[in-house]
């Protein structure tokens, strides 16, 4: 009898790794997908998006802010209802194949060179649907693991699906910089940055295959033998009282305070490294990416331990600790970037002067490079470009002759170490608030709507208020010039979006979140 | 706390439309049209409608049976 209970268990455990693996690995594809297109951003601006035609660059600009935020939200209620009326192994099947299929053909599709306004015009339309299929996705995956999960176990079960995001951030950019460095820069500019999008087939592939293979949601299939699934998941979910109440507490007090800390954690760090401290483009990556690979683990560790003290207080300590750190923490890292801190080794310092003429312009290029005492090492590269007739230089506006300028600096050893501990701290905020997530948004729906419910307040939360971060929180900063030529009076003033937003979130969550143990059944 | 809440779903909407009109006003330049349009068509609804919701049931004591 023993033997038997063991080996039973031993194929439950077995069965639910399958689950987590199936539905892990189809959710870090369509990261991989999402992530490719905003990594190859540029090129992709250059192939499809020219900047002398308005139109494209306004589809250039929406296709970057509405598959970000409009349409996941749009994905998370079409795709929602269908998982709530069919079931979820199906509709994240479909989720899947759509955003695997749009990144497949946007690697197939001809430049503006070609074909013209048609090829900016088909991305954009790929985009969208990537877009809605990644607001479809989430929610599923998140709800298939769950009601396969234990009660005791859930928040450990489903906090691999929290890992995925950041595990597709890593391999789109692996595969980016292999095929980059194996092609060389100039091919890959040509036609190379297609072969990340093409791959992508492959993977789907696989992922369909594997996902063809499951069984649907034990829940919902119960739920759909005894004839209990709902009629309107859409209407059940925001148009009773009972329910929707349950989705504004879940945005308000849970995913857009945790939004704000994942964007800033992982994105705003990043661009604040490259843009504040002007750190060289290679290291600012390394500091990112070794934080991420260090601090990716407590995602579940803190998915775990909510399976033991409950989830509100992990994630309420998280937006507590951003908020009252995020300022001394960036204010550590931009010292420790800040030259004017730093001693200069003047013997070592080189200035180079080149002028290039190229038919009626004229190319002067400043390169300067200083080392400081404490082995930091700066680079800026300022490049003016005038007309050689003096007489059409003074005629030209100042605002046409403003060099471009360019700083790089790189960090020794002890600065960058330093500074991958100050990404890590924010990272692990990102897993305290993150990791539970899933397991507590599952947990706050019946079964019946679990699919629609859960997947609005996500992607508003992370698609509208962290997908937000970037463009606010560069915003802010911007506004602390005195004038256009002049530094930030406050380079910190961007943190005043995540801090107000997860502030209100903490004070909502922890006052009307309840942290009571939740057992999940067909309702 | 609800009418906290609620007001602060209701106080964000003059805010931010008068910041916007003021800054286009200011600067009419393509960047801050987009960058005001996706706050006031996106953001500030979400915003002003969730929290007055959430306002009005935290008012009518919908979250206090939650624990």
């Amino acid at each position: 009898m023993a033997q038997h209970v063991s080996a039973s268990h031993g194929e439950e455990v077995s069965s639910t790794r399958r689950v987590i693996a199936a539905s892990s690995v189809g959710t870090l594809i369509e990261w991989y997908d999402f992530y490719i297109f905003g990594s190859l951003a540029k090129i992709i601006s250059e192939q499809f998006f020219p900047k002398d035609n308005p139109t494209a660059a306004l589809l250039a600009t929406l296709a970057t802010f509405a598959a970000g935020f409009v349409v996941r939200p749009f994905g998370a209620l079409f795709f929602g209802r269908l998982g709530d009326l069919i079931g979820r192994k199906y509709t994240f099947l479909v989720t899947l194949v759509i955003m695997g299929g749009s990144t497949f053909v946007i690697g197939l599709v001809p430049g503006y060179a070609q074909i013209g306004f048609v090829a900016p015009a088909i991305v954009f339309l790929l985009r969208l649907l990537q877009g809605l299929a990644l607001g479809g996705e989430y929610g599923g995956a998140a709800t298939y693991v769950a009601e396969h999960s234990p009660d005791d176990k859930r928040g450990f079960w489903t906090s691999f699906i929290q890992t995925t995001a950041t595990f597709g951030l890593f391999i789109s950019l692996g595969v980016i910089l292999i095929v980059r460095q194996s092609l060389g820069v100039e091919k890959f500019t040509e036609w190379g940055w297609r072969v990340p999008f093409l791959l992508s087939i492959f993977l789907v592939v696989i992922s369909v295959y594997i996902r063809m293979k499951m069984s649907e949601s034990p829940l919902f299939a119960k739920l759909k033998k005894e004839g209990k699934t709902s009629a309107n998941p859409l209407a059940e979910s925001f148009q009773k009282k009972d329910n929707l109440k349950m989705v504004l507490l879940a945005l308000l007090g849970a995913t857009a305070g945790q939004g704000v800390v994942w964007y800033t954690g992982q994105f705003y760090a990043l661009s604040f490294l490259q843009n504040a401290c002007n750190i060289e483009f290679v290291q600012s990556n390394l500091i990112i990416s070794i934080a991420l690979i260090i601090g990716t683990p407590f995602f579940v560790v803190f998915g775990a331990l909510s399976d033991k003290i409950g989830r509100k207080w992990i994630m309420m300590l998280g937006m507590l600790v951003a908020v009252v750190a995020y300022r001394p923490i960036y204010t550590v890292m931009y010292e420790g970037a800040n030259l004017k801190k730093k001693t200069e080794v003047v013997d070592k310092t080189t200035v180079e002067h080149k002028l290039e003429v190229k038919g009626t312009d004229s190319l002067k290029t400043t390169i300067t490079k200083k080392t400081f005492t404490d082995g930091t090492t700066y680079k800026e590269v300022k490049k003016e470009k005038f007309p050689v007739d003096p007489a059409k230089k003074a005629a030209l506006p100042k605002d046409k002759l403003k060099p471009e300028t360019k700083k790089e600096t790189v960090l020794p050893q002890d600065g960058f170490v330093k500074m991958i501990g100050l990404v890590l701290i924010q990272v692990i905020f990102v897993t305290m608030v993150y990791g539970p997530i899933a397991a507590f948004l599952v947990e706050l729906f019946p079964t019946r709507i679990r699919y629609t419910s859960m997947s609005l307040p996500y992607h508003i939360g992370n698609g509208v208020f962290g997908g937000l971060v970037p463009l606010i929180s560069t915003r802010l900063v911007e506004a602390t010039r005195l004038t256009p030529d002049t530094p930030p009076t406050d380079p910190l003033a961007g943190l005043w979006y995540p801090i107000l937003i997860a502030g209100v979130s903490f004070v909502i969550g922890s006052l009307y979140i309840s942290n009571r143990p939740t057992v999940m059944d067909v309702d | 706390m609800g009418i906290v809440w609620a007001a602060m779903g209701v106080g964000i909407i003059p805010l931010v439309i008068l910041r916007a009109m003021k800054e286009i006003a200011a600067k009419p330049s393509e960047e801050n049209w987009i960058f005001w349009s996706i706050v006031i068509v996106v953001l500030m609804p979400i915003i002003a409608f969730s929290l007055i919701t959430f306002g009005v049931f935290a008012l009518k004591g919908e979250y206090d049976r939650l624990d």
